[in-house]
């Protein structure tokens, strides 16, 4: 169904963070594809640690949640211009295509809640905050259970 | 730029507006190849895939001040529940909304899928799903 094609191309969302250092390139990245394909990486060099690389497709029903979480957090509205610029401490990616409209947000690392608050824009640093929280959440749940690992 | 990267870009293209700083700046992607779960090699794609201890469904539309026994005791009854995960809105404290369950057979899985799909749960409907799905025959290659 060209329909059915076209509203299932119109979704992507893909997180990074990461940052090169005396370990190297170490990093966590995950996307979601419209075909519904989830892929996971995550690179850590401490002590030879090896870089955990996973693969499943969700179903429709979980790309559907996926889409009501990141509705309900209203990042769609946001914008990064005033947001902390990553930096060699790190950086964090956030992309996502959703209902026609692409976003492409870069910021470095978060410490914690309170730098949130000290910044230039709160609320939408919050949004975005909280929000890759939830993704996460629901990522190392996907990959924990499907692969019987423990993301970090 | 590899096939995926393209690919990629082709699904970004679709969008009528796009924004923030990202845009300009090349993507931080190393490449990569993925592990999967194995599948069977008469796999259609779109059914149920097994995951490595077993066979999960997505289930959603939880109450948010639903228990984990409220979610278990429901999900019990299609047969013995090997892992649950309710997760948490991060910025409520309050459940997110869905919740993964995880059975030992597909038999089982699926029981819970015809049987409790639409069904209620403290006053909502909740919806219950595979959670994974056998994928398009693709290398795993980025």
């Amino acid at each position: 169904m060209s329909g059915e094609e076209e509203k299932a191309a119109d979704f992507y969302v893909r997180y990074y963070v990461g940052h090169k250092g005396k370990f190297g390139h170490e990093f966590l990245e995950f996307e979601f594809r419209p075909n519904g394909s989830l892929r996971y990486a995550n690179n850590s060099n401490y002590k030879n640690d090896t870089m955990i690389r996973k693969e499943a497709t969700v179903s429709e029903s979980v790309l559907s949640e996926l889409k009501r979480i990141i509705e309900d957090s209203e990042i769609m509205q946001e914008d990064d211009d005033n947001w902390p610029e990553p930096d060699k401490i790190g950086r964090q990616e956030l992309e996502i295509l959703y209902k026609n409209e692409h976003i492409s947000f870069t910021t470095g690392k978060i410490g914690a809640l309170a730098d949130v608050n000290n910044s230039k824009d709160p609320d939408g640093l919050r949004s975005f905050y909280y929000l890759v929280q939830d993704l996460k959440c629901l990522v190392f749940s996907l990959i924990g259970l499907h692969f019987k690992i423990k993301p970090i | 730029m590899s096939d995926n990267e393209v690919e990629m870009e082709d699904v970004v293209a679709n969008a009528e507006r796009s924004r923030g700083r990202g845009l300009a700046q090349s993507r931080n992607r190393e490449r990569i190849t993925y592990d999967v779960v194995d599948e069977e090699s008469s796999a259609t794609s779109g059914a149920p895939q097994r995951s490595v201890e077993g066979w999960i469904v997505f289930v959603t539309n939880i109450h948010e001040e639903a228990t984990e026994d409220d979610v278990h005791d429901k999900f019990s009854e299609y047969g013995k529940i090997k892992n649950i995960h309710l997760n948490l809105d991060r910025r409520t404290g309050f459940l997110k909304g869905y919740a993964l369950v995880e059975y030992e057979t597909q038999k089982e899985a699926n029981e819970a899928i015809d049987q409790s799909n639409d069904t209620d749960l403290l006053g909502q409907n909740v919806k219950v799903d595979w959670c994974f799905v056998k994928g398009k025959k693709t290398s795993g290659k980025r």
